[in-house]
């Protein structure tokens, strides 16, 4: 008897293996998303997936990428990106900069409507902004608004709302003050944080923002259908001033949050774009089929110079130095990254026209030799027999684990030193880090509008992302002159200066910079996807 | 028996309060904060959000003011998704996670009850081991597992069903079967045993005795008996399934409950952490409650009353 049952089992294991073989070949066979885009009745329906249920689509309030890819079709704001990620005017026709580069005077569009008929007022954008300035909105992009005389005041509660400078001089004119003159404000006010508000709607219902009836859009699309943590449905807005431009009827969005399934409704044709599952990202990169896009962000490690033995700069030079930034992306994150030599990533122009990371060229190289000679050299100086002990640490999860042992491994070869590994749950990690309690860590940074300063600032002493504990008067002082200045070569060249400086000091070291991986659907054509995060269906087409 | 349930209410009452203090405590004791993004905010703009949920004030307070909107039953904003109230977060996905439960409830018992009969009745021959052996793979194969290869083979690779979703009946197919086997197993190795005890006990051998046929001997007489310890898991396991298991529901893009027992705690949505398992602790006991109730119907020598007093 025992026997047939041994039998049987090694019988069901072997079904089972020759199930799952078999299943991985008839995978690569199958299809790869090429079915017929179009609807069978000619309509053009783009299907997309959020991912989730967007945090929400009042525009102050939804600040992160489940909200905004959504949110930025639904609105616009007084500029728009365009497929160079240049901002372009949209509910402005036009703009006016004052000699002192403070005051901006935008023109609206008189044919710039709402999804409800009515036009788009510069009151709309009074209101809209002095909203998200608001410290009853908490908005958490109010930060953005600071750049405005008088938001940051009002926002932490030392001023007013009048003073806050923003105008509608009348139906179609608005006027704002800034602090310093921000050169790159229209590019500023491209993100979802200042798009207008239908002031009537919000004020007579505050909660207009959660259904699909009840919400008012300035956009391309206006939103029709939204069932909660389901899906939801935009349709072309016939209202929109550009609305001869829009090719698409009607986008769906589903909210799958898991990267297999939706790769498998993509390869169905139940999708029209898909993310790259990590398992599979090495045979569709060799396939092809992957695409790749800059985002505006720097995967970093951050020193802790208040923690031996990071005080020293010659060691943090040596450990930066012993890091090869090349073989991680290609051996170990193998997600076609590109390798930073430098904080600030690529895709900023400067006013001669030259990318800023081009011409600021590689501020960190890998070297092994300078790495421990910088090593013997900083140990000589705090009088070291022997290193103190150093732990990296990072937070739960896959991918940061394989760069964190690589560099494990790294540090071993080059410098003879070991490093302990730890990781923490985010929410802890990240208040550890705040607090100055991680002595090596891993750490990130995401652009929140397309400036160089928006990398550059995160440095000041004392402001909220430093978590270093360095601290520089001149570096304090070239980006203040930075965000002062009005000509733009000049304010290049400080920002320039800014991070070498931060170089030659090194709180921090980076290893790549991040990017947009994605599956798309041969038929789809126009989505374009900004560096700083969003993504912009307006000139999006389906063949 | 009046004065048993009355007891029993009381009891729940005090341990939902017991469980929802120690959460509390708990969750606010864990580092972190529902506003620690991975972007950049300013100190200014987290004490606005902070001072908006009350956050700021002490966490006794805060105490306070919970339960003191618990007793209204309003489980109060969510954070992250500050535009819905949690018991709207609860009121749209229970309903889902139940649908999803109930049909896969109904595979798992009718599967594995027949399972179970037809293994006990052919006890230790070959269907008894067919059952077995099924049963033995139910239980170790994870369901996320169970999940893709179902979505490999039947949706991407044989187009038969939808990947995910919950649009339609047929969406249901996949997500029910994958949820259902764990728990079919577990029934049908629990029938199983139960029914071989019960089938060797003195009455049914009268009844063989009298002539029954064994579909009347197993309907009339064993079953009944035999299905005791089957209620018994079948209260946890109804909660299980009907509050949503996270990662069907993730697998398939299912719009249920379980997410938010998972996301609450990793975006530290104190309301929304708060809710579900106030919500989950008050399902799991009155299922255990109506368990032991249906045992007094099934089995008349449990008598309730005594219990109680």
């Amino acid at each position: 008897m025992k026997k047939i049952v041994t039998m049987l089992l090694s019988l069901l294991l072997l079904i089972g293996i020759v199930g799952c073989t078999t299943t991985e070949n008839s995978s690569s066979n199958s299809n790869s998303g090429s079915d017929d885009a179009k609807q069978e009745d000619g309509t053009k329906v783009l299907k997309l997936n959020n991912g989730s249920e967007p945090t929400s689509f009042d525009p102050p309030i939804g600040f992160d990428s489940v909200s905004w890819n959504a949110l930025n079709n639904l609105m616009e704001g007084l500029t728009r990106l365009d497929d160079e990620d240049q901002p372009q005017p949209a509910a402005a026709k036009e703009w006016e900069k004052s000699e002192d580069g403070k005051t901006y005077t935008f023109h609206l569009r008189e044919d710039a409507k709402w999804s409800n008929g009515e036009a788009v007022t510069a009151e709309d954008f009074e209101y809209a902004w002095k909203r998200l300035a608001n410290p009853d909105t908490a908005s958490p992009a109010a930060f953005l608004s600071y750049f405005i005389e008088g938001a940051e005041a009002f926002n932490t509660g030392e001023g007013s709302e009048e003073d806050v400078m923003v105008k509608a001089v009348d139906e179609t004119t608005f006027e704002v003050t800034l602090e310093s003159p921000v050169a790159f404000f229209p590019n500023l006010i491209s993100n979802p944080a200042f798009f207008p508000v239908h002031k009537a709607t919000v004020e007579e219902n505050p909660e207009w923002h959660t259904e699909a009836d009840t919400y008012v859009s300035n956009g391309p699309f206006k939103l029709t259908k939204w069932e909660h943590d389901s899906e939801f449905e935009f349709s072309k807005n016939e209202n929109y001033w550009d609305a001869d431009n829009v090719k698409l009827d009607q986008v769906n969005w589903a909210m799958v949050d898991d990267t297999n399934t939706e790769y498998q409704m993509y390869k169905t044709g139940e999708l029209h774009t898909s993310d790259v599952p990590a398992d599979l990202s090495e045979e569709l990169f060799s396939d092809g089929k992957a695409q790749v896009e800059d985002q505006s962000g720097t995967y970093f490690y951050r020193f802790n110079l208040e923690m031996e033995p990071f005080q020293n700069q010659n060691i943090r030079k040596a450990f930066a130095m012993a890091v090869d930034q090349q073989k991680i992306v290609e051996f170990v994150t193998k997600n076609e990254e590109k390798p930073a030599y430098g904080f600030v990533a690529y895709g900023f122009e400067d006013a001669a026209g030259g990318d800023f990371r081009e011409v600021g060229g590689d501020l960190v190289t890998t070297d092994a030799d300078q790495a421990k000679e910088l090593l013997e050299k900083g140990m000589e100086e705090e009088g070291y027999d022997q290193l103190p002990a150093v732990t990296l640490t990072y937070n739960t999860s896959d991918d940061h684990k394989k760069i964190a042992e690589t560099l494990q491994q790294m540090y071993k070869e080059v410098l003879g030193v070991d490093v302990e590994l730890a990781n923490q749950e985010w929410n802890v990690f990240s208040d550890e880090q705040k607090q100055l309690n991680l002595q090596f860590s891993r750490s990130s940074f995401l652009a929140d509008y397309g400036d160089p300063i928006n990398f550059l600032e995160s440095f000041q002493t004392d402001h909220s992302m430093n978590r270093t504990g360095w601290s520089n008067e001149e570096y304090d002082s070239l980006i203040t002159k930075a965000k002062e200045e009005t000509d733009e070569a000049k304010r290049f060249e400080y920002m320039h200066e800014a991070e070498a400086l931060l170089f030659e000091e090194m709180p921090i070291f980076p290893i790549h910079f991040y990017n947009q991986v994605y599956l798309q659907n041969e038929d789809v054509t126009g989505i374009v996807r900004h560096p700083v995060g969003y993504m912009e269906l307006k000139w999006a087409d389906i063949k | 028996m009046a004065k048993y349930v009355m007891n029993r209410l009381f009891a729940m009452v005090i341990t939902l309060w017991i469980i929802v203090t120690i959460t509390f405590f708990l969750m606010h004791a864990v580092p972190g904060s529902p506003f620690n993004q991975e972007r950049n905010t300013s100190e200014a703009v987290q004490q606005n959000l902070e001072a908006h949920y009350h956050l700021n004030e002490p966490v006794f307070i805060q105490y306070a003011i919970y339960i003191k909107s618990l007793a209204t039953l309003d489980f109060g904003p969510s954070i992250k998704q500050s535009s819905t109230s949690v018991n709207e977060m609860i009121g749209r996905g229970f309903p889902v996670s139940a649908e999803l439960g109930i049909t896969s409830l109904i595979i798992a018992i009718i599967s594995g009850i027949v399972l179970g009969i037809m293994a006990a009745l052919r006890h230790n021959g070959a269907i008894d081991y067919m059952a077995m052996t099924f049963a033995v793979i139910g239980i170790s194969v994870p369901n996320f597992i169970m999940a893709t290869l179902l979505i490999q083979q039947l949706a991407v690779t044989w187009e038969i069903f939808p990947v995910a979703t919950w649009a339609s009946p047929m969406h249901m197919i996949l997500p029910s079967i994958a949820l259902a086997t764990g728990p079919m197993a577990i029934i049908a190795r629990l029938t199983r045993s139960s029914m071989i005890e019960v089938l060797n006990q003195d009455y049914v051998m009268t009844a063989r005795a009298k002539g029954m046929t064994t579909f009347q001997i197993v309907m009339k007489h064993a079953l009944r008996n035999a299905l005791l310890p089957v209620i018994t898991i079948l209260g946890t396991l109804v909660a299980g399934v009907l509050t949503g298991s996270f990662v069907i529901e993730k697998i398939f893009a299912i719009p249920g409950m379980g997410k938010y027992f998972i996301n609450g705690i990793n975006d530290r949505d104190y309301p929304v952490i708060m809710g579900t398992t106030v919500f989950y602790s008050a399902f799991l006991i009155m299922m255990l409650f109506i368990v032991d109730i249906a045992y007094g119907i099934l089995d008349p020598r449990i008598k309730l009353h005594k219990r109680g007093e």
